[in-house]
């Protein structure tokens, strides 16, 4: 029921917002703000509830295709997350705005609460069909809201925006539409073996058709051409919408729709982490020039998620919480600094940071929230953005030494434009006259200190975010019991990537070569299989090495074991 | 024995913050802002609190440390790390003089910043700062360490930046938080790295030193040499940034723009030193890898002369301490780079008080000049400031090493373990032989020279600022004054410290507690670099001799030099010029060599790449304009033509669906199609 309610209760909400009058700021802040609370309150429960999935209903059938597709959600550990950040940051937005518009909001409000609706969507999807119909969704009313309530450029914007992305994941729609002339139906399983029939050309057509739409939607260089001009446009509460709920759809898709259908080949890997790497670089280079601060911000962006894009293509086992990690605050932190800079455009009337300056003298309690949110923003360990970045760094260093140093550039470089975003917005004087807009509001303050908060509390337990990862196994056993076959068919792909990485790493480590014998008959076979004397030596000393280093790991927990022990003796030793 | 919890260290100074933090906030609307004597008070209750804390642990402490694990923090499946606290016998020592100074600066604080706006502000980051700096010293893995060690560093960045509407003292804070940060990430890949060598866990201290005890053991050395070196590289590329060594120290001289208690506090007597404070803690591992232990001894040889150099061209009073910060921080880290880890952290110890006097010193000749920085512009100070005077007087007998006074017995105990335990190296010569070079003789000489400087440029600084006439304005004069009670008693009580630290461990008169007390902590691996390194043993009293000398012809070329210098009326900024210019900022030209090319991606980034993405966009939608009002021209009112082409298309539609075998086999036909071109392809090429 949750799961409906999250998909078209927020439709139903727009529709009943067109009850308001225009004319009635006051009664359409009040319901639109409701509304909000409901739905943030109910992504919480989904949050909360762990795995939920609902029965899967026959929906249409598409001409051509085998099987129907289904209406089927489904809530797992990442999708639920993404709910919460869509609504945690479609509540905050619609505050936020009140301080932005007067007579429009209720139009803005309907356009949001459309675009939350298409976001869950999206998020809870468990049949490709529903979620290719949510995922071209949410760009109608995001676009709307741009050429509607967006700065000077707002057409050009939204017309950028929309064409981009909807052309970006048309050759998906094509490819979608082949998958299902082959597939039985529209759910993972079967799209699953419906790609291990086809040709190795056709595969990978297919994924380059997916690929692009996700990289389009991320986005990730080089197909990141709408995203500036979108973002610097679009009104300061939507830009945090977009960069911090939708732009998530396209890591989302990856690590959902992608890792599951696809058998990648480490050529492909690399290249996708590589693409994500130069868009982290690239994103960091272009926000340390930029001069709009918006412009900035989508830059800064940009660049946290290619890091998050590079994660999720490392596929070490830590992946998934690490990402899952980085995105919720990386959510949260863009949302806050959008909505912030969106105040401070408010209040000095324009959004060039040259032409700022002097905001925490001028207005404390303002510049106290925008530094915190600009350090909170630095991954200083402590926030939920360090646990991300180091996770992230911790799987991109298993794949390759090299490319977490790049990360690690990115890090230094995002100290340097975030840290030179702060000074010339809130530090020094006044660039310029000008007289001051209307300030945040108690109730707007008071919901940007509790994102910070939010912050910082997944910074010191993680575990509140990872858990949710944690009953991935779990409870796709319950569901199986619970619902119908086709539920079995949807749980378990999404389990596999993980699996799969599992048993791969796991294979040379179960070789156990503990004697002599076995290297010299190793030696012989290595012989047999035309190896030069060189090259056996060194693969013989690798084998032996990583046997070491499993032998001192293991021999490092049972000694942390035995020694716990008296530790806890001596200290009841110490009581006494 | 005693039953209080190791989370109340940290807890007092976070419950400051929070409190001092809200209060600032609350205040910053209304004009007067918050009661001074109450923020003062709470300032320094909090500090002083966990001060008494880490005493009475201190007195009750086993041998072995105690160990507090509070919570899990994060469990992912290549990383578990849990938050929790290790008292021992290191940790101890710089708890003790953290909390202690850190309570005495905030108290000195109170009249440095009297009348300041942001008074409740400055406190709050001052809490932050020694909450931050405590679960560096106290945690017991190395995550929850970087996490105090970015915090630090983020205090720091807020303090120097503390007076935020002039921009240059924000360019001051930006740059230390950068420069930082590249130290930081040194520190981070360090930590990956020691993660892939020993597992899950590692990053527990407990367990660090376990595994690397088991390496030795077990001759696994060799296999792990190659890597273990790496971290140990990296790790010390995080100690070059906090602790200002070369070649990330650029920060540390701009870092003075922040108030004098800061500069005091973070820049000299704790924050930088937590990069010696690391290398002792992972001293197990530096112990084994000589390669590594070399590379920081030279640069600490490096550092200590360059920054000692430095010294003698400033004007500033503050950059005079700073770079004599930075000197003495390479001294610590020849002493560490020869395994003698207890030697380096008892000059991190006697170091904190005699800078932190000097800073305070310093700050109050500020406070009594108004502001005035420049030493030209001071001078005779003795007679209107007598107590800051002799605070002054006796920590500069410390710092050149006074017999008797504290850095004597720190200083000279270095000195001393560089020659017992400095290596010799067989270096091969390009034509064949090799000649074997005594390493330890080089720091030795090296370090000698550099505490003869010392003496140089601290006597200069002494001598410009409280000797001979006053050269500033005579209106200034008239308001000359000695600093209240409030910052002369903490002055007065770390002027004992640094005449009476050195006697926690004075080898000639028989004296070893400082070194008994951190051997526990410090687990023996010095005995295991020793043995590497083939000490041999030497005679105390001929370094303490020598030293002595040292320091005394150092006094004398300062009092020859300077006492009866004519000192031109200053008109520039204060800052060197020409080759004293060139000498001083030798490492930010070096800084801007990288920056520069930086800048320049990011130009070519913005301009070319991000511009021609552009304009190939813009041509495809030009493009597809272009053939849509191509196709419009088909939509014509001519009945017959319309329907020539549906039918057209029709029948286009059927051949294809009959090669293809029905609609849905158009894909496989397109596939096909493909395929063949491609194989016709390849038989063409």
């Amino acid at each position: 029921m949750l799961l409906h309610l999250l998909v078209f209760a927020p439709f139903v909400a727009a529709i009943l917002m067109v009850l308001n009058s225009k004319e009635d700021f006051k009664a359409s802040t009040h319901m639109a703000i409701l509304f909000g609370i409901v739905f943030a309150g109910m992504s919480v429960a989904l949050v909360a509830n762990g795995n939920m999935a609902t029965t899967p209903v026959e929906w249409f059938h598409i001409p051509g295709c085998k099987g129907p597709a289904y209406y089927y959600l489904y809530s797992h550990g990442l999708g639920a997350w993404m709910v919460f950040l869509s609504c945690g940051l479609s509540l905050v937005a619609l505050i936020s705005a009140r301080g932005h518009l007067d007579k429009n909001y209720r139009n803005f409000a309907i356009g949001i609460f459309a675009l939350m609706g298409a976001m869950n969507g999206t998020f809870l999807a468990a049949d490709a069909v529903l979620f290719f119909f949510f995922f071209e969704a949410m760009v109608i009313p995001a676009a709307l809201l741009i050429a509607g309530f967006g700065g000077e450029k707002r057409k050009q914007a939204a017309m950028t925006f929309a064409i981009y992305t909807l052309v970006g994941s048309a050759p998906m729609m094509v490819a979608l539409w082949y998958l299902l002339t082959i597939a039985d139906n529209s759910l993972v399983l079967s799209i699953v073996l419906a790609v291990q029939t086809m040709p190795q050309s056709a595969q990978l057509l297919v994924f380059l058709s997916f690929l692009l739409a996700f990289l389009v939607k991320t986005p990730i260089f080089p197909f990141h051409g709408w995203q500036a001009i979108t973002y610097s446009e679009a009104p300061a509460p939507l830009s945090a919408i977009l960069t911090g709920a939708m732009s998530k759809a396209g890591v989302f898709g990856f690590i959902a729709w992608m890792l599951p259908i696809f058998t990648l080949d480490v050529p492909q890997i690399m290249t996708v982490l590589w693409l994500g790497l130069i868009t982290a670089i690239y994103g960091a280079l272009m926000a340390l020039r930029a001069t709009d601060g918006k412009k900035l911000l989508a830059y800064s962006s940009m660049s946290h998620l290619g890091i998050a894009v590079a994660g999720v293509f490392s596929f070490s086992e830590s992946m998934l919480s690490a990402v899952l990690v980085l995105l919720v605050a990386h959510g949260i932190s863009a949302g806050v600094q959008y909505f912030l800079l969106g105040v401070a455009e408010r209040m000095t009337g324009t959004r060039n940071i040259e032409e700022m300056g002097g905001l925490s003298h001028t207005n404390p309690v303002f510049g106290f929230l925008f530094g915190a949110a600009g350090v909170l923003a630095l991954a200083v360990p402590g926030t939920a953005g360090f646990i991300g970045e180091f996770g992230v760094l911790l799987s991109v260093w298993d794949m390759n030494p090299f490319c977490a140093g790049v990360v690690g550039f990115c890090m230094i470089l995002s100290a340097a434009y975030m840290l030179r975003f702060i000074q010339k917005v809130i530090f020094g004087t006044p660039a310029r006259e000008y007289k001051e807009g209307p300030r945040a509001s108690a109730l707007e303050g008071f919901a940007y200190g509790v994102m910070l908060l939010l912050l910082l509390v997944f910074g010191f337990h993680p575990a509140f975010v990872t858990n949710a990862l944690r009953d991935l196994n779990d409870s796709t056993e319950q569901t199986a019991a619970i619902d119908e076959e086709a539920a079995v068919d949807e749980a378990l792909p999404d389990a596999l990537p993980v699996e799969d990485e599992e048993a791969v790493e796991a294979e040379p480590l179960e070789s156990h070569i503990a004697t002599s014998a076995d290297v010299a008959q190793l030696d012989s076979s290595l012989t047999a299989a035309g190896f030069s004397e060189e090259e056996k030596k060194e693969l013989i000393r690798q084998v032996i090495e990583t046997e070491a280093n499993m032998a001192k790991a293991t021999a490092a927990a049972l000694e942390k074991e035995q020694s716990a022990q008296p530790t806890v003796k001596d200290e009841e030793a110490s009581n006494d | 024995m005693t039953n209080l919890p190791l989370w109340l260290i940290p807890l007092f100074p976070l419950l400051g913050t929070i409190l001092l933090g809200t209060i600032a906030v609350v205040s910053s609307g209304s004009k007067k802002g918050a009661a001074e004597n109450i923020v003062g008070g709470l300032a320094v209750i909090f500090p002083a609190m966990s001060f008494a804390c880490v005493t009475v642990l201190a007195c009750g402490m086993p041998e072995s440390g105690i160990r507090e694990t509070l919570c899990n923090w994060i469990d992912f499946p290549l990383l578990h790390v849990d938050i929790g606290f290790l008292f021992d016998g290191l940790s101890r020592i710089m708890l003790l003089f953290v909390t202690g100074i850190g309570t005495l600066i905030a108290l000195y604080s109170i009249g440095y910043m009297h009348g300041d706006r942001g008074f409740a502000r400055f406190f709050a980051y001052i809490n932050l700062f020694l909450f931050s700096m405590i679960v560096l010293v106290l945690s017991d893995n190395l995550l929850l360490t970087f996490f105090g060690w970015e915090g630090v560093g983020l205090c720091s960045y807020l303090l120097i930046g503390f007076w935020n509407k002039d921009l240059k003292n924000c360019k001051a804070a930006n740059k230390a938080f950068i420069v930082n940060r590249v130290g930081d990430i040194g520190f981070l890949l360090g930590m990956l790295c020691l993660l892939s060598i020993g597992g899950a866990a590692v990053l527990n201290y407990d367990i660090f030193n376990q595994f690397m005890q088991m390496i030795l053991n077990g001759g696994h050395l060799d296999l792990v040499f190659t890597l273990l070196t790496l971290t140990g590289v990296l790790f010390f590329v995080g100690c070059t940034g906090k602790s200002a060594q070369i070649p990330l120290l650029t920060w540390l001289p701009d870092a003075m723009a922040g108030p004098t208690p800061v500069s005091a506090l973070i820049h000299a007597a704790t924050m930088v030193t937590s990069g010696v404070y690391l290398v002792a803690r992972m001293g197990k591992m530096f112990c084994m890898l000589p390669e590594v232990l070399l590379l920081i001894a030279f640069v600490g040889m490096f550092t200590a002369l360059w920054a000692a150099i430095t010294g003698l061209f400033q004007n500033d009073i503050k950059k005079v301490l700073a770079y004599s910060t930075i000197s003495q921080l390479g001294y610590m880290f020849m002493a560490a780079g020869v395994c003698a880890f207890d030697a380096s952290i008892f000059h991190v110890f006697t170091h904190a008080f005699f800078k932190a006097a000097l800073f305070l010193g310093a700050g109050a000749v500020i406070h009594s000049l108004a502001g005035e920085q420049d030493m030209r512009k001071m001078g005779g100070l003795l007679k209107k400031t007598p107590v800051t005077a002799c605070v002054m007087i006796f920590a500069f007998f410390a710092i050149v090493g006074f017999p008797g006074f504290a850095g004597f017995w720190s200083k000279d105990l270095i000195l001393e373990k560089l020659v017992s335990n400095g290596p010799v190296i067989a270096m091969p010569f390009a034509l064949g032989g090799s000649v074997n070079v005594p390493v330890g003789m080089i720091l030795y000489v090296v370090g000698l020279a550099t505490a003869v400087i010392t003496a140089v440029y601290m006597g200069r600084l002494i001598i410009m600022t409280f000797f001979g006439e006053y050269r500033g304005s005579k209106e200034s004069e008239a308001h000359i004054h000695e600093a209240p009670a409030v910052m002369l008693i903490p002055m007065v009580v770390l002027t004992f410290g640094s005449i009476f630290a050195g006697y926690l461990w004075a080898d000639m008169i028989g004296i070893t507690f400082f070194k008994d007390s951190l051997a526990a902590a410090l687990g023996g691996a010095e005995a295991v670099g020793e043995s590497i390194l083939s000490v041999h043993h030497v005679n105390p009293v001929l370094f303490a001799v020598l030293g002595t000398l040292a320091a005394l012809l150092g006094m004398f070329i300062a009092w020859r030099v300077y006492a009866n210098k004519k000192i031109p009326t200053p008109k520039d900024s204060g800052a060197p010029e020409g080759s004293a210019a060139a000498w001083t900022f030798v490492w930010d030209y070096i800084h801007v060599g990288f920056v520069f090319p930086v800048r320049v991606i990011a130009w070519i980034c913005d301009v070319v790449v991000d511009k021609f993405l552009q304009a190939f966009q813009w041509t495809l939608g030009a493009i597809g304009e272009i053939l849509g009002d191509g196709a419009s021209t088909f939509q014509v009112r001519r009945v017959r033509l319309q329907l020539a082409l549906s039918i057209t298309g029709v029948a286009l539609i059927v051949l294809v669906a009959l090669f293809a075998e029905g609609i849905v086999g158009i894909p496989d036909f397109v596939f096909k199609l493909i395929d063949s071109v491609k194989s016709l392809l390849g038989r063409v090429i």
